[in-house]
């Protein structure tokens, strides 16, 4: 059966890709965060997510509340619970071997969710909000997926801001560079490392927030955001924050024409193929140098 | 020196007569004992919600067996675990049923994958699999001995849909379907059965499990606009695809989904968007099979939810299979298999016959429709309770 891919429908499937990858971005930057800053790499982030849709879901079901303002209350809930685990558990293995760090926020990931599965049961649940979309001729642009991406943007940029102006973005982009240093500099390194986890678990926060928009919400359901910001990482660079940003949207719209042009089956085949080939071709990433 | 008591000694007897009494009282007490049935079911993981109806039917049916009597003067009682919805850990699980904790029966998992991987270690250890929720033909095409079918099989599953739509002369078909044994078998049936009513398959794709966006699948249809689009999906990907069908403004005339669509949960998930999708299901409130009305009763005084047909078919695999056992006097698998092959039957679920495969032949499918977040039975004609709403309208003019 052949099908004939129009220019429409090439341009449709790199809109949805774009709209897909900004959310990507938006979540893969905290995870580069936390590994940029602590070379932790926190398999709990999906996890993260999770809470953060369930956030929403909640504030959604009982109290009616707009999902897209709910932002404001998943962001600093997910930024404390980020400060608790960083300070319980995650402090323990900043020095520590890689390992290390990924059998303890594996094994965190699993308690969360297992939790989150007694006390909200592993049913399906989703924010039946903002449905439908623009037509614009030929191209249909969903609502939901429109107002995620548009909010992943400025969260992302406002994260960006944070980090290139302020004392604190300075502070936690010099950690990031060279721990030891910064430490002789007087950068109190352990603040960092708290405040750069909370951040990242806010980011997935509100991720999981506008993530629960589009899809559904079950206590599983990280898993594959975990996956697909490592592929992100990967893209643009462990410890380049705007490199993540675009590797981000380019993930989005390589997963989308992909399965537009081969098959749903296969585009994860292509994305995974792409991670082999940057690892072995640009192992430092798509795009040159750090901040 | 005579010896007391023809030999033994006094102290000897006591002995004796102590071991005698202790042997007596544990026979005793096995034969009180409940007669376990272990299964694996989804309880987490993408078969959650399916799963945690297959388990309640199977505990209604026990509670109800047991209040009558129970099984061959015993009480029964399942040892259930989670499988996570993952074939490899249900073949675990089973060996572990089977092996170590020693439960004298067992009953099907949730899902034709999960079903075809465990079946193999009941068949292994000569045990009756009494499939509840298994419908892919070829788990019964591999010459199994002890594995019994309840459902009707996956490929008449979109057999109403296909009907209806050759009735209002469409012409056209699109096909989607989760990448796995079930689905796959859906899907195939549905291209085979519009085929042969001179339909032209315009697109048939796979998309793995656990996918989440079906925007590149949605567009290929948007561009090719079929009249009919079918869905052998279960759940959570059901709900996806509908949302998304709205979400890309993609407009056929009829758009049906294989497994999510009759469970409650897909009206309260989608609201209103669910409206005019239909749905095939193995059984729903309305049909009057004997027992039907008192199970749906009884399944919400006992669990106070809604369930879809997963719940009275675990239910009515059980009952067949409680029958059997007391038809065979015995928990011996050739006896019951016997049975089994024998009965024909009718439980709230409706039908049960097999061939000599254990291939379920009676067993009656119908398709219904979602109206006004309500589900409609719209086909077979003799069994619907409402008139199917066509065509679906395109989004834009709906609210």
């Amino acid at each position: 059966m052949p099908i004939y891919i129009t220019g429409p429908m090439l341009l449709q499937g790199v809109v949805s890709g774009l709209l897909a990858g900004g959310l990507y971005a938006m979540v893969a930057l905290g995870l580069a965060l936390v590994f940029g800053v602590m070379r932790v790499i926190n398999l709990a982030h999906g996890t993260l997510l999770m809470l953060g849709s369930y956030t929403t879901y909640w504030l959604f079901a009982l109290y009616g509340m707009n999902p897209f303002l709910s932002l404001f209350l998943s962001f600093p809930i997910l930024f404390v619970v980020g400060g608790v685990l960083q300070k319980v558990f995650v402090h323990r293995v900043v020095n520590a071997p890689e390992l290390s760090s990924l059998l303890l926020t594996f094994g965190i990931s699993i308690l969360i969710a297992n939790l989150a599965m007694l006390g909200w049961t592993s049913d399906y649940r989703s924010v039946e909000f903002l449905t439908g979309s623009f037509l614009l001729g030929p191209i249909a642009l969903s609502k939901p997926r429109l107002v995620t991406f548009g909010l992943a943007l400025a969260i992302t940029g406002l994260a960006f801001l944070l980090l290139n102006k302020t004392k604190i973005g300075k502070a936690i982009r010099a950690t990031s560079q060279q721990r030891d240093v910064a430490q002789v500099c007087g950068i109190n390194v352990r603040r960092i490392d708290l405040i750069t986890f909370g951040l990242g678990a806010g980011l997935a926060g509100v991720g999981g927030s506008l993530v629960s928009v589009m899809f559904s919400i079950f206590p599983e359901m990280g898993q594959v955001y975990v996956f697909k910001s490592f592929l992100v990482i990967v893209l643009g660079g462990a410890g380049n924050y705007p490199g993540a940003f675009f590797g981000g949207l380019i993930l989005g719209v390589v997963e989308g024409l992909a399965s537009l042009l081969l098959s749903a089956q296969l585009s994860e085949v292509i994305a995974y193929m792409l991670l082999v080939i940057v690892l072995l071709v640009r192992p430092t990433g798509l795009f040159r140098g750090r901040i | 020196m005579r010896r007391a008591l023809g030999g033994y000694r006094r102290g000897e007897w006591v002995v004796f007569l102590g071991l005698a009494l202790a042997v007596f009282t544990w026979e005793m007490a096995s034969a009180q004992a409940p007669i376990k049935i272990g299964a694996s079911i989804s309880l987490t993981g993408t078969y959650a919600k399916l799963g945690s109806y297959t388990q309640d039917g199977y505990q209604l049916c026990a509670k109800e067996v047991n209040d009558k009597g129970g099984l061959l003067g015993r009480k029964m009682e399942f040892v259930i675990y989670d499988d996570r919805s993952e074939p490899p850990t249900a073949i675990k699980l089973y060996e572990k049923l089977i092996t170590e904790d020693k439960v004298e029966l067992v009953m099907g998992p949730y899902s034709s994958p999960i079903t075809n991987a465990a079946s193999t270690v009941s068949e292994k250890h000569k045990k009756i699999m009494m499939a509840s929720l298994a419908a892919t033909t070829s788990i019964w095409e591999r010459g199994f001995k002890y594995l019994f079918m309840t459902i009707s099989p996956a490929e008449v599953y979109m057999e109403g849909l296909v009907e209806l739509a050759a009735q209002a002369g469409l012409k056209t078909v699109a096909v989607i379907n989760e990448d796995t044994l079930f689905s796959k078998a859906a899907a195939k049936g549905a291209v085979d059965l519009a085929k042969k009513k001179g339909m032209q398959v315009l697109l048939h794709e796979a998309y793995p499990k656990g996918t989440t966006d079906f925007s590149a699948v949605l567009i290929k249809m948007k561009a090719l606009n079929p009249d009919v689009i079918m869905a052998g999906s279960y759940f959570d990907d059901a709900v996806a695809t509908t949302r998304q069908m709205k979400e890309l403004d993609v407009n056929p005339k009829m758009y049906g989904v294989t497994v999510g669509g009759d469970v409650p949960d897909f009206g309260y998930q989608l609201g209103r968007t669910s409206d005019y999708v239909y749905g095939s299901t193995q059984w729903t409130e309305t049909l009057r099979y004997p027992g039907a009305r008192e199970f749906t009763d009884n399944y919400k005084k006992m669990f106070n939810r809604e369930f879809s047909y997963h719940a009275p078919a675990a239910y009515g695999a059980c009952r067949v299979f409680t029958e059997a056992i007391r038809r065979a006097n015995s928990l011996d698998s050739d006896k019951i298999r016997e049975q089994l092959l024998k009965l024909k039957t009718t439980t709230a679920f409706g039908d049960y016959q097999v061939d000599e495969r254990g291939f379920q032949t009676a067993h009656k499918m119908v398709l219904l429709q979602w109206q006004e977040g309500k589900r409609v039975t719209v086909w077979p004609a003799h069994l619907a309770d409402g008139k199917l709403i066509y065509p679906m309208p395109p989004w834009s003019q709906r609210r």
